[in-house]
């Protein structure tokens, strides 16, 4: 892994990571203020960039910070959107409450399934991730209870576009400090250690399996949250969307673009994803097979990603100009 | 009792083509090291090879199974040249990524070109069937097994008796000593994913005689070929013999016991017990 | 000082597959001492430090550290406990800065200390290892020398109660031995229980208050460092001559170590059934040109530089010794002439031809074979395909001819030619080894390490047989840790230290050469 899943920095000093917070923090107001200065086709877009951006980012903490990388996103993603129209649907609990249970049950099936996908490392946990999504999509598809191949609605109106918006803003906030905490605190160099060389930090007194278990947990609960929020946009949910391929390509791809393990790359993959979505919109698949060259591309030419490739020639640059003075 | 023996009879049928559909896989995965996660879309490269050539040209799918094998060869090689070979060297990720690059823009060139439609192919021997006492099977079902364990056991025998089998094994095992003995690793490697693409380009058509499928069919076709790799234990040929025979029976069972919905399921099931309850298994093959 | 016991070990072993690397070891350390653990390649001095860091399950026998049985305890568990290691070849984590790998240990240990006290411990810990200036350095740009610092510094982080020192002086010059005596004496003042596995004697002799000697995975000695260095024995075990009848206290070979079947007696082999194996008639033709020649050829692994500017040729028929202490560049020197390690920098000629940069697999076609270090036997091939994979657009017939000539070289290959490669014993791998090297018909072959871990009655038999090769007309290249074998049976040798040649000559001078023993001991200061 360590060879091309490369470095990522870290906000070393309390300056440096308030700066970070700060800029988070308006960005944050920024997107929840979208709604008074875009349109309705803007401010579905920027949803969309949201929720992308959730999973890219949980996507990142796995693959990028401690070398998880998994293709059972679609696991958590249709957990989560089952879990809240389920609660939604059967029970007075308010919205709030209902996304934090679907968040809880998306860190409860990492935990569960963690003892047998655990042990396999590298490309077998890969291999072990789709499996299960694939089969729990097919569990839901024979399951007569949850609605079967055709699914479950909502059966109250879905909020506003704002409200969506709103809600999507707050589940990047609470994204970003999960990622904060993992990024700023004294965890982070485990996270780092465990990735790097997993035998090294064993004998360093790192438990590298509750290490791993917490962050595959807390990056399940947050996608498990954003195929909540989807769904409740959605309306109506079906297992062949809701747990489908589609949810692991998109976090993977984002993240693989930008810059794996670095800090801006979900940001930045988010933003070339789904602006590159919106304007191929009437050709889905030209974008998705467009999708599929870039990660070709990246995984040969540019491991760190457009970060990554932005960093080197920024460095380059200055170095000529050290040069040229 | 008549259904049930016809199901199973089919199940251990449909087992024998699960074994070439993953030969290739486990090819690929002992000699290169590299998940490749655009397998499922290799099949069904070869489904809709098969069903473009019955269409197009009117040459039976099976008369054309050689011609398929070898285009998917051709297609393969420089496939492994360009985008494989130079990721080799820098761990396992950067090829399985790249090949699931490969596997999307595969998915989404066949809805392009040939539509989002559920295909199947039709010929006289995909509907007609035969009786054997108690067992009725489709003869697509016949044909395909027999064409399945012949290529399997003839891939077995030149891995074990020829001396490419010889380089190739010795390659699995310590890529770096075959080289100082004078083993040509780059041309084993490339030979061995364009031999494996040709197997499972010839799965992929009986695949596609066998059922019907779509652009988005890989993913599945994947993951069975997997659990059969898994179960059979890498690097041994036989062994995805009988994993693919025992996996077609399992599904076969698991329809009938639980009902047709859950056939897939079982083999995923199987897979990650297979996964989980035996890695060391998995790592035989790991130096 | 000392104290009672800090770690004791009873009976502890360790076996992989047939092989075994640790038997029934018990000795004990006591608080507050630096023991020094040697032996000769192989003798299973790392085996033993991943056992003691619990990397490595025993399969017998206890540990105890300070009365606690930690024997079931997973690595992360025993560094908790007070247990640091560092590593032979340093794995830091190469993406972090000097400090995040301290802070590594800190953050996982026992104790918790506060952010500012952590930092403030961490700079002193880092002065100490001389480390200070490099401190926001990233691990990644860090020289080979304070690589190895930056794994003391980093197991010190762990605040230890025992420090485990896995070679931490191998492939370092004098005056950075000097660094490191100073700085391992340093820990030691602070009470920090020391165990130093090391292969340079220097550090052992100078830092040590007890000695353990290994050989063949079991302890030889044990006792104050003077004693132990002075003594015959263990200087036998070194240079190799431990397996002559005059040394006399030689302990017999463990039993039940590598189960060796009792060695056939020797058939004699005439050179001319051997000749069918060497190749190259063609290359005596021009009396005086070099049949191998490397001029000033550099390599490294990443950073690591391992071979620095070596020039050494080798005539038509001659065999030549490549000898040298653990890191010297042995191995390096043999991986950059079969082509399995690119050089940097240089020329390597094989009879006038340029091969540098050619794959291996080219330069194995045009007739150099390598037996590999660790014999790299084919698991899945038989013994008799072992050999014939190597026998590269050989007729059949010339294939069966030569596989004769090895089965009257080594007749036990011929007993077990259907068995799988692996399923042989140590001994008798090597001999596959060996053979599958000539059965490319060379015109030189590389023997790397041959002896390694192998039972003195099994080196003679292997050594029989170079010297049946020898009078067949073999160009060889021994790379060997056996000083004693290789000279016995070379023309001409050289002494590799720190990738760079030492001492190069005639055999006869080598062996008289009072610098050799002061290479290998190092006396030289």
């Amino acid at each position: 892994m360590a060879a091309t899943f490369t470095e990522h920095g870290r906000a070393t000093t309390r300056r440096g990571l308030l700066l970070t917070a700060g800029g988070l923090v308006v960005a944050l107001a920024a997107c929840a203020a979208a709604p008074l200065y875009f349109g309705d086709y803007e401010t579905q877009i920027l949803f969309r960039f949201l929720v992308g951006l959730v999973l890219a980012e949980a996507w990142n903490l796995m693959a990028g910070y401690t070398g998880l990388v998994s293709l059972g996103t679609s696991s958590a993603v249709g957990l989560g959107g089952y879990v809240l129209i389920g609660l939604l649907n059967h029970s007075a609990l308010p919205l709030g409450l209902v996304l934090v249970v679907a968040a809880v049950a998306g860190a409860v099936l990492a935990a569960t399934a963690a003892p047998g996908l655990m042990r396999l490392r590298g490309l077998y946990f890969t291999v072990g991730t789709l499996a299960l999504a694939e089969a729990l999509r097919l569990v839901m598809i024979n399951a007569e209870r949850f609605g079967g191949a055709s699914g479950l609605f909502l059966d109250r109106e879905p909020p506003v576009q704002s409200e969506l918006l709103w809600i999507a803003t707050g589940l990047l906030a609470a994204t970003w400090l999960v990622l904060l905490l993992a990024d700023g605190s004294r965890l982070s160099v485990l996270l780092r250690a465990v990735r790097d060389d997993e035998d090294v930090a064993a004998q360093l007194g790192v438990r590298s399996y509750r290490v791993k278990l917490a962050v595959f947990a807390a990056a399940s609960a947050l996608m498990a949250a954003a195929g909540g929020v989807q769904a409740l946009k959605l309306g109506a949910i079906e297992p062949y969307g809701m747990f489908g391929l589609r949810w692991s390509i998109d976090a993977l791809s984002m993240v693989i673009i930008g810059g794996l393990g670095q800090r801006a790359g979900p940001v930045v993959g988010a933003a070339v994803v789904v602006i590159s979505a919106e304007l191929l919109a009437d050709y889905p698949e030209a974008h998705l097979a467009l999708t599929g060259v870039l990660l070709i591309v990246m995984m040969r030419f540019a491991p760190r990603g457009l970060v990554g490739l932005g960093a080197d020639i920024w460095a380059r640059r200055r170095l000529m100009r050290g040069v040229a003075s | 009792m008549e259904a049930i023996a016809s199901s199973l009879a089919s199940g251990f049928l449909l087992g024998g083509i699960f074994a070439l559909t993953a030969l290739g896989l486990s090819l690929v995965l002992g000699v290169l090291r590299l998940v490749n996660l655009a397998h499922g879309d290799l099949l069904v490269i070869g489904a809709y090879a098969g069903y473009f050539l019955l269409t197009v040209t009117g040459i039976d799918p099976l008369l054309g199974l050689p011609l398929i094998a070898l285009a998917l060869a051709l297609l393969a090689a420089p496939l492994y040249h360009f985008l494989i070979r130079p990721l080799m060297g820098r761990g396992v990720e950067a090829p399985m990524m790249t090949m699931f690059g490969v596997s999307i823009v595969l998915q989404n060139l066949f809805v392009v070109g040939f539509s989002a439609n559920t295909r199947s192919i039709e010929t006289g021997y995909s509907t007609s069937s035969l009786t054997v006492g108690p067992a009725t099977v489709g003869w697509i079902y016949v044909i395909g097994f027999a064409i399945s364990v012949a290529t399997v056991v003839a891939a077995h025998l030149v891995v074990t008796r020829t001396s490419f089998g010889r380089d190739l094994r010795a390659c699995a095992h310590d890529s770096v000593a075959a080289a100082v003995i004078g083993v040509n690793v780059g041309r084993v490697r490339m030979l061995t994913f364009a031999a494996g693409a040709a197997c499972t380009a010839a799965g992929g058509t009986l695949m596609g005689l066998a059922f019907s499928f779509t652009p988005s069919s890989g993913a599945g076709f994947l993951l069975n070929s997997f659990a059969v790799v898994v179960l059979g234990g890498l690097g041994s040929i036989l062994g995805t013999l009988v994993a693919g025979i025992t996996i077609g029976v399992l599904q076969s069972l698991g329809g009938v016991l639980l009902g047709d919905g859950y056939r897939d399921l079982v083999a995923l099931v199987v897979f990650l017990a297979a996964l989980i309850i035996r890695p060391q298994g998995l790592m035989s093959m790991r130096r | 000082m000392t104290g009672g016991p800090l770690l004791e070990v009873r009976g502890l072993g360790k076996r992989f597959g047939g092989l075994v690397a640790v038997e029934d070891l018990t000795f004990a350390v006591s608080e507050g001492s630096v023991t020094g653990v040697i032996g000769p390649n192989g003798a299973g001095k790392s085996t033993l430090i991943g056992l003691l860091g619990g990397a490595l399950q025993p399969t017998g026998g206890t540990i105890a550290l300070a009365g606690q049985d930690i024997t079931e305890l997973p690595a992360p568990e025993r560094a908790r406990l007070g247990i640091g290691r560092t590593y032979q070849i340093p794995r830091p984590f190469l993406d972090m800065t000097v400090d995040e790998n301290l802070e590594v240990a800190q953050t996982a240990s026992r104790l918790r200390l506060h952010r500012v006290a952590a930092r403030a411990r961490r700079g002193e810990i880092l002065e100490g290892c001389g480390l200070g200036e490099s401190r926001n350095w990233p691990a990644r740009r860090l020289p080979l020398l304070r690589r190895k610092r930056l794994e003391v510094a980093r197991a010190l982080a762990l605040e230890p109660q025992l420090l485990l020192l896995d070679e931490v002086g191998a492939g370092l010059v004098d005056g950075e031995v000097t660094e490191l005596v100073d700085l391992i004496r340093a820990i030691a003042l602070r009470k920090t229980t020391i165990l130093i596995v090391e292969h340079v004697l220097r550090i052992v002799r100078e830092c040590c208050t007890r000695l353990v000697v290994l050989n063949l995975g079991r302890k030889l000695a044990d006792g104050r460092p003077a004693e132990i260095l002075a003594s015959d024995e263990v200087a036998a075990v070194y240079l190799g001559t431990a397996h002559r009848p005059a040394t006399g206290s030689y302990p017999a070979p463990a039993a039940g170590a590598a189960p060796e079947s009792p060695p056939d007696n020797p058939p004699v082999v005439a050179g001319a059934a051997l000749a069918c194996l060497v190749g190259g008639a063609g290359d005596r033709v021009g009396e005086g040109l070099p049949l191998l020649r490397l001029d000033r050829v550099s390599a490294s692994y990443g950073q690591v530089p391992a071979l620095r500017e070596i020039s050494l040729s080798v005539a038509p028929g001659e065999v030549v010794a490549v000898l040298g202490a653990n890191g010297a560049g042995k191995t390096s020197l043999a991986d950059v002439i079969s082509g399995s390690l690119a050089s940097r920098s240089g020329i390597i000629e094989l009879a006038g031809t340029r091969i540098t940069g050619l794959r291996a697999d080219q330069i194995a076609a045009l007739g150099i074979a390598h037996c590999m270090e660790g014999r790299r036997i084919f698991a899945d091939l038989s013994v008799e395909q072992n050999l014939l994979i190597a026998a590269r657009r050989a007729a059949p017939a010339a294939s069966s001819m030569r596989l004769e000539a090895i089965y009257a070289l080594f007749p036990v290959l011929a007993e077990r030619r259907a068995a799988p490669g692996t399923s042989l014993s140590g001994g008798q791998q090597q001999m596959l080894a060996i053979s599958r090297a000539l059965m490319a018909r060379p015109r030189l072959v590389i023997f790397d390490e041959i002896s390694l871990g192998l039972a003195p009655i099994v080196i003679d038999r292997l050594y029989e047989a170079l010297a049946g090769l020898r009078r067949a007309g073999l160009t060889m290249l021994i790379v060997e840790q056996d000083v004693d074998r290789a000279l016995e049976i070379a023309d001409r040798a050289y002494v590799l230290e720190h990738g760079t040649v030492a001492l190069e000559g005639d055999a006869h001078a080598i062996r008289g050469d009072a610098r050799l023993r002061h290479l290998y001991i190092g006396m030289a200061d």
